[in-house]
């Protein structure tokens, strides 16, 4: 390598040794370097730009002070019109002549507007496992659940159960083989947005 | 007595406690369950990640790119969208913000590629714009003065140690995102780093 002129020492080491260390968390300590001032004096000043360093993001976002909201807003206007709709399930029909299928996307949210209307709770996922290519065939549903803390969380999940094999039952083109409710997580108010 | 039928009544609150489908309320989501929820299709949880890190994204991007404002703009959109269409690629929900930042360095450097067809390892410092760096270093907040002093630094170096020095990522990760041998990236970060700290030196 051809970079003589950054072999510049502090200490017995280079700049490159030092800040490895630092990353390290200066552990397991290195006698050798701990001992040598030189060292030691490059790597507080190090630790001191390492620390400006990871306050210059959120520096950045201070002064950008909302110029964030034009361009987030683009975004979000563009990803409604493209969906994740998953699977196609076919529909059991008798007419030979169509077909018709319904999205895994479209009973998701199902599941979902349907949890989300239980005091404390919001669906974080549903999940289909089996053959969802075969009309009427049987499928497993897990529905993971976030449950807020105050909430009675297992009448919660028993509610959701409730009314969710109810519609799967009316409206999935599938037979639901089992149906499992997993609270997967707790809602913590003041999260930051 | 009135009909009942025709009285105006008003919704009872549900005596559970309020529902939780307002927007607000998914900003009390922890990142793994805004990933999982949006890769089932919820576009409003993957706006509320967005709004959570969106911010910090841009501001990595375009200390990557180190000028030109609206092409930070142009790379976070991007990464935004590639995000939305992998979300349902993340392996580790709970470290999206890892996954996020490495798809708006990408962007990022996609960009720094343009402007230079090999990102150039030989350039010499460009001119620093308007004012010199001691005045920058003299009149400003410590972090500031860093942001001055790594604008100024050529765009490969720039690239490399704000990977490193912000983003986190391991000498194999810098080599893999820019495309550079692991001795390149080693010896810009060097120099980079050697940069930084003589002109910060004002700063003890």
């Amino acid at each position: 390598m051809n970079d003589d002129d950054v072999d510049d020492r502090f200490g017995a080491f280079t700049l490159d040794e030092l800040s490895d260390y630092l990353d390290s968390g200066r552990d397991p300590v290195r006698d050798d370097i701990e001992s040598d001032a030189a060292a030691r004096a490059a790597l507080v000043r190090l630790g001191e730009l390492r620390a400006a360093s990871s306050e210059l993001l959120d520096a950045d976002v201070r002064a950008a002070d909302g110029a964030d909201e034009g361009w987030i807003a683009g975004v979000l206007a563009s990803i409604r019109t493209t969906a994740h709709a998953g699977r196609d399930i076919p529909v059991p029909d008798d007419d030979p002549s169509s077909t018709l299928v319904v999205t895994e996307g479209a009973i998701r949210g199902l599941v979902r507007a349907l949890g989300d209307t239980l005091p404390g709770v919001l669906v974080r996922r549903t999940r289909f496992t089996g053959d969802l290519s075969v009309p009427g065939g049987p499928v497993d549903v897990e529905v993971a659940i976030v449950v807020d803390p105050a909430a009675p969380i297992r009448s919660r999940a028993d509610e959701l159960r409730t009314i969710v094999a109810a519609a799967l039952a009316e409206h999935a083109p599938f037979e639901v083989r089992s149906l499992t409710v997993r609270v997967a997580d707790l809602l913590a108010p003041g999260r930051n947005q | 007595m009135p009909n009942p039928e025709f009285v105006t009544r008003e919704p009872k609150p549900d005596p559970r406690g309020p529902t939780l489908t307002e927007d607000t309320q998914l900003s009390f989501l922890s990142d793994g369950s805004l990933v999982e929820r949006s890769a089932d299709g919820d576009a409003a949880a993957f706006g509320v990640l967005i709004h959570r890190y969106g911010p910090l994204m841009r501001a990595y991007a375009a200390r990557i790119l180190g000028h030109g404002d609206g092409e930070a703009d142009d790379a976070v959109q991007e990464a935004s969208l590639l995000a939305w269409q992998r979300i349902d690629t993340v392996e580790e929900p709970d470290r999206v913000r890892t996954w996020l930042f490495r798809i708006a360095a990408n962007k990022a450097l996609d960009r720094l590629r343009r402007r230079h067809p090999h990102l150039d390892l030989e350039a010499l410092p460009e001119a620093s714009e308007d004012r010199p760096v001691d005045e920058v270093v003299a009149t400003r907040m410590q972090v500031d003065a860093l942001a001055g002093v790594v604008q100024n630094l050529p765009d490969a170096q720039r690239a490399v140690w704000v990977l490193r020095e912000i983003g986190g990522a391991s000498y194999a990760e810098i080599a893999e995102q820019t495309g550079l041998s692991a001795a390149s990236v080693r010896g810009l970060l060097a120099r980079a780093r050697r940069t930084v700290l003589e002109q910060m030196e004002g700063w003890r």
